[in-house]
């Protein structure tokens, strides 16, 4: 198999690129239309199965990133720590990852416990942000998970978070109580 | 974002709140999440809840908040006469903290999901650095030429002035002239004292005789912008008559 031009300027351009570089910009850079970047990224993310390297994307935003089952060995030679945390702080997690935009008030709703230190804590390890304040009243802060949250987790996307957890038969987006 | 000590996450006898200690007692009894009556669970909840101390005060009333509707799910499914007093939402006390059962239990498993690949540490890097360093983007061109102008007409002057013989200075003899000077001029400015056509080496002795004399507080030094005019002043506070 042999990759397309295109294909091969995207690999080039997200090889040096230090942070996600969005779809529109690619298409500039290598000067091409937005369905055949489309078609790039999707060639790349083909050719790099089974390799040591594959495309990680959030919304529009690509990046080359090193395969989580390599990460032993990646881990090894940067020396990076694992990373832990307890299980109140990977509910609050949860919650963010997969019904953000979220507030604290529908974090603490969802668990039931006031979620002060789970989120201090999760935004330190810089695995959620807050995107911005809801036209709501008392204007609360949106919570969100980050670029580092998809590499902690190996996950090419949000679209890649694990499914089928809610109880059979129930779309747990509707059994939400939100003050 | 505040930053500062903050209360350790509370996590009391293997349950992380009011909901999972809830969803622990149906699981626990192998119960159906969609169909258990939970207000037959009020008493099991109670005792666990008795049996816990050293709750902090906000942690508690949130396990009685869910107790207190157990209870009154309890009471009315023993007394099916009784009719929620005035309160209409209270009818669907129990549907409600049904969901919010259900959701919690939704949440919970995918905190275990995403439990399970940290500790499987299956994570993925990007490159960090390693890319080329580039000068940055949006610098004055003209700025930078005019710079190298200014290199380049001093290094000329100098030039002119090295076939000058033996001048030579040193900076006791330059801080001297200069205190005297500032002795009788409340304010000069380094243009003055570099004079009309200074050597490379004059300019220089002038610059440590002035930093010397700012060290030892005989003169104040003012910059009001980059590049601008350096203004040297007489110290107002210095007090006149002290050794040096």
């Amino acid at each position: 198999m042999t990759r397309s031009v295109s294909a091969a300027a995207v690999e080039a351009v997200l090889f040096v690129a230090e942070k996600p570089v969005s779809r529109g910009e690619l298409a500039k850079t290598i000067g091409a239309g937005a369905k055949a970047v489309s078609e790039a990224l999707a060639e790349l993310e083909e050719w790099y199965r089974g390799t040591g390297l594959r495309l990680q994307h959030e919304g529009d935003d690509w990046q080359i990133v090193t395969a989580p089952e390599m990460a032993p060995y990646v881990a090894s030679y940067l020396g990076a720590d694992r990373l832990r945390l307890s299980s109140a702080a990977l509910e609050t997690l949860a919650v963010v990852a997969y019904r953000q935009p979220v507030t604290r008030a529908e974090v603490e709703s969802i668990r039931g416990v006031n979620c002060d230190q789970t989120i201090y804590t999760l935004m330190s390890r810089r695995l959620i942000e807050e995107l911005g304040r809801r036209e709501a009243p008392g204007s609360p802060f949106e919570y969100g998970t980050t670029w580092e949250f998809l590499e902690c987790f190996g996950l090419t996307s949000l679209d890649a978070l694990p499914s089928a957890l809610s109880p059979e038969g129930v779309r747990s987006d509707d059994a939400v109580t939100t003050e | 974002m505040p930053v500062g000590p903050r209360p350790p996450d509370v996590s009391v006898a293997g349950f992380e709140g009011p909901l999972d200690l809830l969803l622990e007692l149906v699981e626990e009894k192998k119960l159906d999440i969609f169909t258990v009556r939970l207000g037959e669970l009020a008493d099991d909840y109670l005792v666990r809840v008795r049996g816990m101390d050293r709750l902090p005060a906000d942690e508690v009333s949130a396990f009685l908040y869910i107790a207190s509707r157990l209870v009154l799910l309890k009471a009315r499914s023993l007394l099916p006469s009784l009719t929620p007093a005035s309160d209409d939402d209270e009818i669907d006390t129990e549907e409600e903290l049904r969901l919010r059962l259900i959701e919690y239990a939704t949440t919970k498993g995918r905190a275990e999901a995403l439990g399970d690949r940290m500790r499987a540490g299956e994570r993925a890097f990007h490159r960090e650095g390693g890319t080329v360093d580039l000068p940055p983007k949006g610098g004055n061109p003209a700025a930078l030429a005019a710079a190298w102008l200014k290199v380049l007409a001093l290094t000329r002057r100098t030039e002119e002035e090295v076939e000058v013989p033996g001048e030579r200075y040193s900076v006791e003899q330059r801080t001297a002239e200069i205190e005297a000077l500032i002795a009788e001029q409340p304010a000069v400015t380094f243009a003055t004292l570099l004079g009309d056509r200074p050597t490379l080496g004059y300019a220089i002795v002038t610059f440590i005789a002035l930093l010397d004399l700012y060290r030892r507080l005989v003169v104040d030094i003012t910059q009001d912008e980059l590049f601008g005019e350096i203004r040297v002043e007489r110290k107002v506070r210095r007090m006149e008559g002290l050794p040096e």
